[in-house]
């Protein structure tokens, strides 16, 4: 169709009015963009009904754009929320809230945990400075004991074991002539069975007369397995025999573990 | 009148001023399309309100080079409009108006926008002949195929695209001069 034609055709009106049958839309699209004549046809057509339509609508409240606007923003404003759905600020906050308590509750067990551990050590250290001051007395004692046994005043002597009860048995004498000290070492006789002690004897040879010098005990005890004793008459020979708890006034010789003399 | 094609572009990139001018251009004319067909002022806004909502999240679905923009929004409010006339409803509340046309709106009412230019055109609109008044109706304000008008009318298919032509025709002379 040419242009003229279009314009007489009618289907200009109808395709503004939007009813064209669709296989003749394509059709009067060309000849608008091609001529002119055709648009501008066109545009006083719509024009003419669009003035029309104007004329028989109520009035437009003002409210109704800003109905629209606020609509087209809500949804908007409803995309943007979807995303903030997880609103990220408040759970970190919380997470962080979160974290700073179980870091305080933390550190608090740790605090009790080391406040307990001091005292234990505390403690410990104590026992242990008892322990070292017990042991540094004995060695200081051992020390003293040593210092004298090694003096000149003190000559020393084995007591060897009794063929008959004890002939492995040994006790060594470390003896001050002068002033009648004796150190008794009695780490070569065995250990006494329950309800026994043995006890120390002077003797006098010519005629046999046994003193009692001690007890080997805790009373005279000095330091580990060293025994002292004093207060005895001069004696020419020592002996150690095996007596009923307390002592006896005279010796069991029955019972007699070492025997030795004492040679000038 | 040229098509606004800018402010058409602008407002599919999302620009609210676009729209809003394009609201300002259109939508009486659309308002008029809807009202017509419904009947009932505060019904017609809110789909007014509708219509243009849809406009804009559909914009996208325009193309310059693909018909008109007013016939786009023509169809859209067509739709949008019949589709309300055919819920329950709009059923229940009104009866029978589908006989009124546009013609029965500018002589009953006298609320019409644009008020003086109404009474105006309403002289002019009463000039025109019934059988004009009729094929505007169907074919503009209600959106019928020629099939369709032809049957409604009871006049021949071919009469249809012809006797249209004349009474737009008629119209202009009476809207434009």
């Amino acid at each position: 169709m040419t242009p003229e034609e279009i314009i007489t055709s009618g289907n200009l009106e109808l395709y503004v009015c939007g009813v064209l049958p669709p296989e003749e839309v394509a059709e009067v699209e060309e000849a608008i963009a091609a001529h002119p004549e055709v648009k501008r046809e066109t545009e006083l057509i719509e024009q003419s009904l669009l003035h029309l339509a104007e004329s028989v609508a109520p009035p437009v409240q003002a409210m109704t754009w800003t109905y629209i606007l606020n609509s087209i923003r809500n949804i908007k404003d409803k995309g943007d929320n979807k995303i903030r759905t997880l609103n990220w600020p408040a759970i970190t906050g919380w997470a962080a809230a979160i974290l700073f308590m179980g870091g305080i509750m933390w550190m608090l067990k740790q605090t009790n945990d080391l406040n307990n551990k001091l005292q234990v050590t505390t403690t410990e250290n104590t026992v242990l400075k008892e322990e070292k001051s017990t042991v540094e007395n004995q060695l200081a004692e051992n020390n003293k004991t040593l210092e004298i046994l090694r003096s000149k005043e003190y000559q020393a002597y084995t007591l060897p074991g009794n063929q008959a009860v004890a002939p492995e048995a040994f006790a060594k004498v470390y003896l001050n002539k002068k002033e009648n000290v004796a150190y008794i070492d009695i780490k070569g006789l065995p250990t006494p069975p329950r309800g026994k002690v043995y006890q120390v004897w002077s003797l006098k040879m010519e005629p046999l007369t046994p003193t009692s010098v001690g007890l080997i005990d805790s009373q005279n005890k000095v330091g580990d397995g060293i025994y002292k004793f004093v207060n005895f008459p001069a004696p020419e020979a020592f002996g150690i025999t095996l007596e009923p708890e307390g002592g006896s006034e005279t010796p069991t010789l029955t019972q007699l573990y070492t025997l030795g003399m004492i040679t000038i | 009148m040229e098509q606004p094609n800018d402010l058409i572009v602008a407002m599919q990139n999302g620009d609210e001023k676009a729209f809003s001018r394009l609201y300002t251009m259109y939508s009486e004319a659309i308002y008029g399309i809807i009202y017509s067909i419904i009947l009932d002022e505060n019904t017609a806004e809110e789909l007014l309100q509708d219509v243009f909502i849809k406009v804009w999240n559909n914009a996208s679905s325009y193309s310059i080079k693909k018909g008109r923009f007013f016939t786009w929004l023509l169809n859209i409010a067509r739709n949008t409009a019949i589709d309300e006339t055919r819920s329950k409803s709009f059923k229940n509340s009104r009866k029978n108006l589908s006989t009124t046309n546009f013609v029965d709106i500018l002589s009953s009412s006298d609320s019409l926008n644009r008020a003086t230019n109404a009474i105006g055109l309403k002289k002019f609109v009463n000039a025109l002949k019934p059988a004009c008044i009729k094929i505007i109706d169907l074919l503009y304000f209600k959106g019928f195929t020629q099939a369709e008008a032809s049957k409604k009318l009871e006049i021949p298919l071919g009469t249809i695209k012809t006797r249209n032509r004349t009474c737009i025709n008629e119209l202009r002379v009476i809207v434009l001069g």
